[in-house]
């Protein structure tokens, strides 16, 4: 019986799909047609060329600011004695041995009785 | 094959007549297929159009003349989907409202005859786009070029680029899904043409 019924439903809904197919009648083309397609693809094209033109500046762009940066880079300092030295120069030089506050022999004081 | 493939390397060159002629062969068939894939007959045209506006942008693409059919009709439906998806059905527009619909269908019974033929027609696409609306936008249109373009499933595979067996499944699902949708609204339903 579901079987009968759903082998009836199948039939009907071909020719459902069948009465869909005459239903569906082509419309017809307007006069517009090809101007409108023309124009929108004008309009593409003219997106795509300032994409283009956009990505091509900021790509040019990038490869002169990297240029920069490596001539930047590479340029001498004006100091370069300053990497050269090690920490334990530069600590010498900053504090050398003659300094008196480092230097100097502790002095004590004996003549007070009270200590 | 409507045109030769001469015509399409000329305009793979950039030949605008060539490319024209292109259009205006296949214009006709493209937008049967596409009125029977969205069932709306007022954007057919935009739809037709974006898909000739795909076809200028991807013909320098194409190599051979036997797979220019298969792959117009991919483009075809690959813009009725894109279409359908982005006007996604009314939530109005149910199931079930087309008992309803079919019933109305059947009392159409004013005006002249080619008035009620187009109330006729108008109420089959709506009840069809409604039933249609049960599966997705991708088994829609395979269902539509299987069910009613009539597509074999050698053709479905070229423009798919999917295994047949794969197709079958998916179709089989996707009628499933249609039928029980059909079988569950159409109880009181009729589909009588005016004048039966």
């Amino acid at each position: 019986m579901m079987d009968r019924m759903r082998g009836n439903d199948e039939e009907r809904l071909d020719a459902l799909f069948r009465a869909y197919r005459n239903a569906c009648q082509t419309p017809e083309v307007s006069a517009n047609f090809m101007p409108a397609l023309w124009a929108k693809i004008e309009s593409r094209q003219r997106f795509t060329f300032s994409f283009r033109r956009m990505a091509n500046a900021m790509a040019t762009a990038a490869v002169a600011l990297s240029i920069a940066l490596s001539v930047y880079m590479a340029i001498p300092r004006s100091s370069p004695n300053y990497y050269s030295q090690t920490y334990i120069e530069a600590l010498a030089e900053a504090n050398p041995l003659d300094a008196p506050e480092i230097a100097g022999p502790v002095a004590l004081d004996l003549s007070d009785p009270g200590r | 094959m409507l045109v030769d493939f001469d015509l399409i390397k000329r305009a793979q060159a950039g030949d605008s007549a060539a490319f024209n002629e292109i259009v205006l062969a296949y214009r006709k068939r493209i937008m049967g297929t596409i009125t029977r894939l969205i069932a709306r007959p007022e954007d057919v045209e935009d739809v037709a159009q974006e898909v000739f506006l795909r076809l200028y942008f991807s013909l320098d693409q194409l190599r051979t003349a036997e797979v220019f059919e298969p792959w117009l009709h991919r483009l075809t439906t690959n813009a009725a989907y894109d279409y359908l998806r982005k006007q996604r059905r009314r939530q109005e527009f149910r199931m079930s409202d087309l008992s309803e619909q079919q019933v109305v269908m059947a009392d159409a019974s004013a005006g002249g005859k080619v008035e009620q033929e187009e109330q006729y027609n108008k109420r089959i696409r709506e009840a069809v786009d409604a039933l249609l609306s049960s599966v997705s936008e991708a088994d829609r249109t395979l269902l539509v070029m299987k069910e009613v373009e009539g597509f074999s499933l050698k053709d479905l595979e070229k423009i798919y680029r999917v295994n047949e067996n794969a197709l079958k499944v998916r179709l089989f699902r996707a009628r499933q899904r249609v039928l029980k949708a059909f079988g569950q609204q159409n109880q009181g339903g009729t589909r009588n043409k005016p004048g039966e």
